[in-house]
């Protein structure tokens, strides 16, 4: 069994990830959605800059953030004249874990996007639709699934986050210790039991995720067949 | 009444129709890529890059000297590409309703022209390729249109399926009274269905008339594709069910024999046509031959075309020339000069009735 502090580093984590996930989620498709339509110069060095944060050390990414959030950083003194401190708060995990699962929701709802047939969307125009009317009756219907995809990952990807979380946030217990850091602290003090037993924790909830999308996709694919 | 005055770069060379068309149907004919389908976009408004003028009786839909571009949810065309582009993740109901907004009546009504009422509950991916056609067209009518734009909409469905498709278009067109642009390359489909032709080589107009007068005139046909050179309006005479011909009695001109049409009642009005190059050319009365119809005839003009030489023969009281095509040695060894004496054979069954 869980101990309290164990319990409330398992929600913290599904809070933040769960979080983190949803507000990526419209930026995330509009910036999808871009990057599919447009052909212009510069494509491919757009695509390479939002993908860095996957192949770069989160630390790399980590220390990036901090030198922008901390107090004597650019943002970070605006924010803090207005009363607003992110870092070694949870705001701090979250900011560090939506930017670290961005790119993965984007990548998966691009490719998804690029699959829709712009005529369709065409045709959606010439019977009525509005460009935004023509996205949600045309393209993200037929595009869920890998925005769904996306977003599981950039929410499995969110549940995992060390490097990035602890360059920011710190590694305090119940203020901002999410599942990857408990284990990492388990391991530190000693106590590899309790640090399996939080991986298997983590393991069960990345699982579900990903069998949930699986079946709900598996699902909406047999009743189109049909 | 539309007028157009539309220029766009296409890739290979630009688009340019300056004209106007009547109210009825138009069809658009002409080679492959000669930009049927870009206009087609372009006049539903989703070629942005269009310029020019467009007025639709009385709106303008585009005037770029007045910064006037509709969009093309505003512009009320119903356009069905040529795969019906369906929806796929929606029901056939679901497609119709699409555009309708809510106007049940009008969903109905096109549900019924269309005779689709027992494919509503399926998704396109269990369609025919007619029933999607005519999913797509209940589709389009529904928003009731200004303007139908068809890009060959029965190109994709074999014969049997295009003659089952066809009186479903004759009807929008007489029920609905809604004025079309509609891209074909048969010959048929656009003497069963145009008021006009519009031609279109290269981006640009070659021919507009009556398609009678253009699709019979020389070397317009080629350009059309049609290769169909010889169009005769006719009556039909006699049903022979037994010997399996049908006669037809063409205006101003002789009997043809075609392989048996029962279903075509007895004095109604046909268009035979006849390719150049199934007219058999001879010097002498030919004898013992299984074609039905032989016909002696007046060499009057040849003209190389391409590989081939057309040749233009009359027929004494016939009112139309008749055409054939021989190649270059068979004209050499029948020695045809202008003047010459010529018996014409056709098999029939190389007469279509269309």
């Amino acid at each position: 069994m869980l101990t309290a502090q164990e319990a409330e580093t398992v929600l913290l984590t599904l809070k933040i990830a769960a979080l983190g996930t949803g507000l990526i989620l419209a930026p995330g498709i509009a910036v999808a959605l871009m990057l599919a339509r447009y052909r212009g110069p510069g494509k491919a060095a757009i695509e390479t800059l939002l993908s860095l944060p996957l192949v770069l050390p989160p630390t790399a990414v980590g220390i990036v953030l901090l030198q922008t959030l901390s107090r004597r950083g650019s943002l970070g003194s605006w924010l803090a004249e207005r009363g607003v401190e992110i870092v070694f708060t949870w705001k701090g995990v979250l900011i560090a874990t939506m930017v670290m699962s961005f790119p993965l929701l984007v990548r998966s709802a691009r490719t998804a996007f690029e699959e829709v047939e712009p005529r369709l969307v065409g045709i959606a125009r010439t019977l009525g639709c509005g460009p935004l009317g023509a996205f949600f009756r045309v393209t993200l219907p037929l595009a869920w699934r890998g925005v769904l995809a996306g977003s599981v990952l950039a929410f499995a990807r969110a549940l995992g986050e060390f490097g990035a979380t602890v360059m920011v946030a710190g590694n305090i217990p119940g203020k901002t210790q999410t599942l990857a850091l408990a284990i990492f602290h388990d391991n530190q003090i000693g106590r590899d039991d309790r640090a399996l037993v939080l991986a298997g924790v983590t393991a069960g909830l990345a699982f579900a995720a990903l069998w949930t999308t699986e079946w709900i996709a598996g699902r909406r694919t047999r009743r189109i067949a049909a | 009444m539309i007028e157009l005055a539309l220029d766009l770069t296409l890739a290979r060379f630009p688009l340019a129709v300056h004209t106007s068309l009547g109210g009825g149907v138009t069809a658009i004919m002409g080679p492959s890529g000669s930009g049927k389908t870009s206009l087609l976009e372009a006049l539903a408004g989703l070629r942005p890059r269009a310029r020019g003028r467009l007025v639709l009786d009385g709106a303008v839909l585009l005037d770029t000297a007045k910064r006037t571009n509709e969009r093309p949810e505003r512009r009320r065309m119903g356009y069905v590409p040529q795969d019906a582009g369906l929806f796929p993740h929606l029901t056939a109901l679901d497609n119709v309703r699409f555009g309708a907004r809510g106007d049940a009546g009008r969903v109905d009504n096109a549900i019924d022209t269309l005779a689709i009422r027992g494919l509503l509950h399926r998704h396109p991916a269990s369609l025919s390729g007619g029933e999607k056609q005519r999913v797509a067209l209940a589709r389009a009518l529904a928003i009731e249109p200004r303007l139908l734009l068809l890009d060959e909409p029965l190109a994709a469905l074999d014969v049997g399926l295009r003659e089952r498709v066809l009186p479903y278009l004759l009807r929008i067109r007489d029920e609905w009274k809604v004025p079309m642009l509609y891209v074909t390359h048969n010959v048929g489909e656009a003497l069963a269905l145009a008021d006009e032709v519009l031609l279109l080589r290269d981006g640009r107009v070659e021919a507009q008339g009556r398609p009678l007068d253009l699709l019979s005139s020389p070397g317009i046909s080629a350009e059309a594709e049609a290769g169909i050179e010889n169009l005769f309006p006719g009556r039909v005479l006699a049903h022979d069910v037994d010997g399996g011909v049908t006669r037809v009695q063409v205006e101003g001109g002789p009997q043809v024999s075609v392989t048996v049409a029962p279903r075509r009642a007895l004095g109604s009005a046909v268009t035979l046509a006849i390719r150049a190059e199934d007219i058999l050319v001879a010097t002498e009365a030919p004898r013992g031959l299984s074609a039905r119809n032989v016909y002696e005839a007046r060499l009057v003009s040849l003209e190389r075309t391409g590989v081939d030489v057309t040749l233009r023969f009359e027929i004494e009281g016939a009112e139309r020339p008749w055409l054939a095509r021989l190649t270059p040695a068979a004209v050499k060894a029948l020695e045809m000069r202008p003047g010459a004496r010529a018996w014409l054979a056709v098999k029939s069954h190389s007469v279509r009735v269309v």
